[in-house]
């Protein structure tokens, strides 16, 4: 339908129309109402959200009477880095950082390696059972950890996997999702490259590692995203596996240190602003890139 | 579907039996993990939920005692309460603001990518974090949120110790945390209607509102099916921003139900066999909820 009513309407309509083919465009002429309404109600909404962030980004650098201070400020009257000091001397941030960059970066790239076998696999072989198994894989999005937390944990318990990073790792590296995006995509890879390599005589892990990899860079992308994200912020499975200090990542440690009461809340605060840094810092060099990967990856 | 085998290697016997094999070793890591840690505890889920521990080691067969505790339990169905409240309210306020959002970002020229960065902010921040600072932010005193409010002289509301407004807290942070992901996903929905639909409503002397009521959020619909799945799973597993938010508190008034599940089987006093079956009816619900908005999305999707 779409191909014949711009012709027709634009019969109906008489004149060649000299406005630019968008119907929000507001190109090189006065812009409309409209488009100021938008444009106010956008950065509205875009300080509202941000604010928060970077009122408590404030707050870890005032003292603490001033935090306690009626009426309170919005700006710190003196400001002082003592919060960072001292929460950091509470906080042992590098050890946490170091587990957290640990557990984000192996739990990816094993994410990455089985998750794409598993696809290449399912969608260039015809092989008995292949169905059935990727039918197993599609139910098992109906199974999130959270709902299997209990029995989990009774496996990692029975391998001696409680309190160790792999306990942290492994269990949530088969991601059905992983799976199913990377196999979408390699559906649209043309057999023929793979038949000529095994003519060439190239093995079977061969062809996988040399032409089918290199190929599927871009859903690999938005697989690696989507893991790096949410093993970087992930907590019910940390909070659990990880009762011991030597083993937790960031966002466990935070919880425990937030829940400290002796801990004044700026110290808090502080240790918090110190821990986006690093993932706004990658944000700002990937973004174009992290935002349409993500979108693209939870459409299909 | 591909068919990979040529014919003419057939007769190569080793190398055959090399490729027969080769799909098996493919997928052998990835299904070793899902049986062990997906697969076999999802049945043994079931199984456990007619055990009962209070110490995670020794076991007793309760039959369905679990499922009859639990469901004459007060703080269980209170507990449920919450859950299908803040899930409602957080799938519905977050899927029409993300709405409004993706149409107003995508037809913005100037400063877009500034504005996308900023409303996706809080999707990077660990939720964890994200507690803390509305923690801080809502407190009733020395909260950003209040001294706005007490300056244009409309009080302190107690947002995260009055129980009537914590659960509105905790989903207004929730919204908050997931507005930029999901405006996101729409806007490529957005992105894939081909324009020459707009240009004809425009050129038929179509509004803007027109335009977005009968063309956008139409062709919308299978987008918005994709956010209101993700939205109401991300509901009913709500869990790390609430534990540094309010705790499940004042009273149990923000406790849903992850946090019920994991304090019964995790911290004193256990209580294995009330967690295992909440698990059980938990998974029960998601599943139906999920399959129901599937099977809606499908047919919408054959109109």
């Amino acid at each position: 339908m779409s191909a014949q009513t711009p012709s027709t309407l634009a019969q109906r309509s008489g004149s060649a129309d000299p406005q630019p083919p968008t119907w929000t465009s507001t190109g090189g002429r006065a812009p409309s109402t409209g488009a100021v309404v938008r444009a106010t109600l956008l950065i509205a909404g875009a300080i509202l959200v941000v604010t928060p962030v970077l009122w408590a980004a404030m707050s870890s650098f005032k003292t603490q009477a001033e935090l306690a201070q009626t009426p309170p400020t919005l700006w710190p009257n003196h400001p002082t880095a003592d919060n960072y000091t001292s929460g950091l001397q509470a906080f042992d941030f590098v050890h946490f950082l170091t587990n957290s960059v640990i557990v984000t970066v192996s739990a990816t790239v094993l994410t990455l390696i089985i998750n794409s076998m598993a696809a290449y696999a399912l969608s260039e072989y015809n092989f008995r059972g292949r169905t059935v198994l990727f039918l197993i894989t599609l139910s098992t999005i109906m199974i999130p950890l959270q709902v299997i937390l209990l029995p989990v944990y009774q496996v990692i318990a029975s391998f001696g996997m409680v309190n160790s990073l792999w306990g942290l790792i492994i269990p949530p590296a088969a991601t059905p999702t992983g799976v199913f995006l990377l196999r979408q995509y390699m559906l649209t890879l043309p057999d023929e490259m793979i038949e000529a390599a095994r003519i060439d005589g190239a093995g079977e892990f061969k062809i996988f590692l040399r032409i089918i990899l290199p190929l599927s860079r871009p859903a690999l992308a938005v697989v690696a995203i989507f893991s790096v994200i949410w093993r970087w912020n992930d907590f019910l499975w940390p909070l659990i596996v990880a009762q011991d200090e030597s083993v937790q990542t960031l966002p466990v440690a935070i919880a425990r240190f937030a829940s400290q009461q002796a801990i004044p809340f700026n110290q808090i605060l502080a240790v918090s602003v110190v821990t986006i840094i690093p993932i706004i810092v990658i944000f700002l060099f990937l973004q174009r890139h992290i935002i349409a990967g993500l979108a693209q990856g939870s459409i299909k | 579907m591909s068919v990979v085998a040529p014919a003419r290697a057939r007769g190569v016997r080793g190398w055959m039996r090399g490729k027969n094999l080769a799909p098996y070793l493919f997928v052998l890591p990835n299904m070793l993990i899902f049986a062990v840690f997906t697969i076999w505890p999802a049945f043994n889920g079931f199984n456990l939920s007619f055990y009962d521990s209070s110490n995670g080691r020794t076991y007793r067969p309760v039959g369905t005692g679990n499922y009859t505790n639990i469901l004459s339990d007060s703080q269980f169905w209170g507990v449920v309460q919450h859950t299908v409240l803040f899930t409602l309210g957080f799938v519905v306020l977050s899927t029409v603001l993300a709405t409004a959002l993706a149409l107003m970002l995508n037809s913005q020229r100037r400063g877009r990518g500034a504005l996308s960065a900023a409303y996706f902010l809080p999707v990077l921040i660990s939720p964890v974090v994200v507690g803390i600072i509305w923690k801080a932010a809502l407190d009733r005193t020395t909260g950003l949120v209040n001294q706005v409010l007490s300056a244009i002289g409309l009080g302190t509301p107690g947002w995260l110790v009055d129980s009537s407004l914590s659960l509105v807290s905790v989903i207004l942070v929730g919204t908050w945390i997931h507005l930029g992901f999901y405006a996101m996903i729409l806007i490529s929905g957005l992105q894939s209607i081909d324009t020459s639909l707009y240009e004809a409503a425009r050129m038929d002397g179509a509004g803007v509102w027109q335009s977005v009521r009968l063309i956008s959020l139409p062709l919308l619909r299978p987008t918005l099916m994709v956010v209101i799945i993700l939205a109401t799973i991300a509901g009913f597993q709500a869990f790390d921003f609430v534990y540094t938010l309010t705790g499940g508190g004042p009273v149990g008034a923000t406790t849903l139900i992850i946090q019920y599940i994991y304090e019964n089987a995790f911290s004193y006093p256990i209580q294995y066999g009330l967690a295992s079956a909440a698990a059980v009816i938990l998974f029960v619900v998601v599943f139906a909820v999920t399959f129901v908005n599937y099977a809606i999305g499908r047919r919408s999707d054959s109109i």
